[in-house]
């Protein structure tokens, strides 16, 4: 016995199975699988950081700052409202930072919408940027003594944007998985139809191999690892192939997902950007779930393609007794 | 041993006028037995060969093939195993046209997983016993029908199956040919192999005298 070793059965799926067209077509998938789930991630990655720094940010705000405080409490010592507020936060342990603006930040902050007038003349709240220690909210205690020392004190906690930020994610993801579906049961049938195409042209060989014995297990079997290899070559072609369009994507989101710059000012134009991204995706700089994803993909399409093999191969044996 | 009670086949459904292709077949062949198929063309005996190889089971019936009983809950793993024990000699000889006339031969051999060693040997011996080892590299294609029906034949016995089925298996051959064919036949059968020969060729049946299975119609006598 020698249970291992290939035979000569002739069935020549070389030819029968050619390689060049079904491969282009598994490569083509693949990258677009690629590209599906690099967005996804993508997507995900940055409503995370967003959402992250949205919960960790609240905006205060203090109407008449100036003004004498009017309730005793943590900071009945200060003068005014603000200053009451103010030592109030900076008090509490959630709050990692609570930064009242000048006059020059609320003046760039309000440029869109009154020009180069200034602020100095109006009649503005103090506004104070608190951030808070990852994973913690403002107490409702505090918030209780702020709006008791100062009086119509606002609060905007972005908890609506968080959530809609993940609304957002999580829809991006859901269209992400549904298209990366799509694209694995088109490439399923596309595999299917090269399998039947393969088996419509060795039908006679098939058959006299089933009438010497052949078992449907030796013969899906050897559809099945022909369609593999070429899937897996195809599916390597097209990882490989989305590998710069992901790269440059990743050094585009990186200032947004708070990694590293994406100007290109020292980076002799296009060519050292990309180079660039490409090193710097191969050094490992995108995200983790990312490059495993990615290089999985290749593997996944291979199972793909046996799965789809073995089972056409295996239907149509059926109709032979 | 192979053993038939009342074994009826027919395409799709039951022909509405009842006759079907076999039609209550009953026989047994000993192991080891050799027996005629004989009848006038039509009459269903490569249909009957068929069933005995397994390209179609009995639609009622039962049947017995090498202690292996062919009901319709027999495994088609089983049934795999089964074919690699019987051996077929085709009347249109079905060849793989991509292998040459030794791969051909080879192959039952190959699909059971024999040694390359052992493969070779009894390749060569019985391509040399059927004169066909100065062809042993030729394609299917390039043969004359001579040649072809000796391949399919080498085929069919390299194996030393336990049932050899041949339907007309000398059609093809010169009259030397073909009694040496039947002849090494009978000796596999005295081997142990049980054999049915389908022929038209009444000369080789009085040279070759054994018991015959008679087809009619779809229907069997048999003459012991």
């Amino acid at each position: 016995m020698n249970k291992g070793r290939r035979i000569r059965d002739g069935l020549a799926l070389a030819r029968a199975l050619p390689d060049r067209s079904l491969v282009t077509m598994v490569a083509a998938m693949s990258l677009l699988a690629s590209l599906t789930f690099t967005g996804a991630v993508g997507a995900r990655s940055l409503s995370d950081r967003w959402a992250k720094g949205a919960a960790n940010l609240v905006t205060v705000q203090v109407p008449d700052p100036d003004k004498a405080t009017s309730a005793a409490g943590r900071g009945a010592s200060a003068a005014t409202r603000v200053q009451a507020v103010l030592a109030n936060l900076e008090a509490a342990p959630a709050v990692m930072r609570a930064h009242r603006l000048d006059g020059a930040e609320l003046d760039r902050l309000l440029r869109p919408w009154i020009g180069d007038v200034g602020t100095a003349a109006l009649p503005l709240p103090a506004v104070i940027e608190v951030d808070l220690a990852p994973g913690q909210t403002l107490p409702d205690p505090l918030i209780s003594t702020l709006k008791t020392e100062a009086p119509g004190t606002l609060i905007e906690k972005n908890d609506d944007w968080r959530a809609q930020l993940h609304a957002i994610a999580d829809s991006l993801l859901w269209c992400a998985g549904l298209a990366t579906l799509l694209v694995g049961v088109i490439g399923a049938a596309v595999i299917g139809m090269a399998t039947r195409l393969g088996l419509g042209a060795r039908r006679e060989s098939v058959t006299i191999l089933h009438e010497l014995g052949a078992s449907d297990g030796y013969v899906a079997g050897r559809f099945g690892r022909r369609v593999a290899g070429l899937s897996l070559v195809g599916g390597l072609v097209g990882t490989l192939v989305s590998l710069p369009p992901i790269a440059v994507l990743a050094r585009l989101m990186a200032p947004l997902a708070g990694g590293g710059s994406a100007e290109m000012g020292n980076m002799h134009g296009w060519w050292g950007f990309f180079t660039e991204s490409l090193s710097s995706l191969m050094q490992g700089s995108a995200p983790q779930a990312l490059l495993i994803g990615l290089g999985c993909i290749p593997l996944v399409v291979t199972l793909i393609g046996w799965v789809t093999a073995q089972v056409i191969v295996r239907v149509w044996l059926r109709r032979l007794p | 041993m192979i053993r038939l009670r009342d074994v009826t086949w027919h395409h799709g459904a039951m022909p509405e006028d009842g006759q079907a292709t076999l039609r209550n077949i009953s026989f047994t062949v000993p192991q080891g037995g050799f027996r005629w198929l004989l009848g006038p063309s039509g009459a269903g005996k490569s249909t009957l060969l068929r069933l005995l190889h397994l390209e179609a089971l009995p639609r009622s019936g039962e049947m017995d093939l090498l202690g292996t009983d062919i009901g319709p809950r027999v495994k088609r793993s089983a049934l795999a195993r089964l074919r690699q024990r019987i051996g077929l000699v085709p009347q249109d000889y079905r060849l793989m046209p991509t292998l040459s006339v030794a791969d051909n031969v080879a192959l039952p051999l190959r699909l059971q997983r024999r040694m390359e060693a052992e493969v070779a040997q009894e390749v060569d011996a019985i391509l040399d016993w059927l004169g066909l080892s100065s062809r042993r590299n030729a394609r299917p294609v390039t043969l004359s029908g001579g040649e072809q029906q000796r391949t399919a034949i080498a085929r069919a016995v390299v194996v030393r199956p336990g049932l050899l089925l041949a339907d007309e298996p000398t059609n093809a051959l010169e009259d030397s040919q073909a009694e040496r064919v039947i002849r090494m036949m009978r000796e596999l059968a005295d081997l142990g192999t049980t054999i049915i020969v389908a022929t038209h060729n009444d000369t080789l049946v009085r040279r070759f005298p054994a018991p015959a299975l008679h087809l009619r119609q779809g229907r069997l006598t048999v003459d012991e």
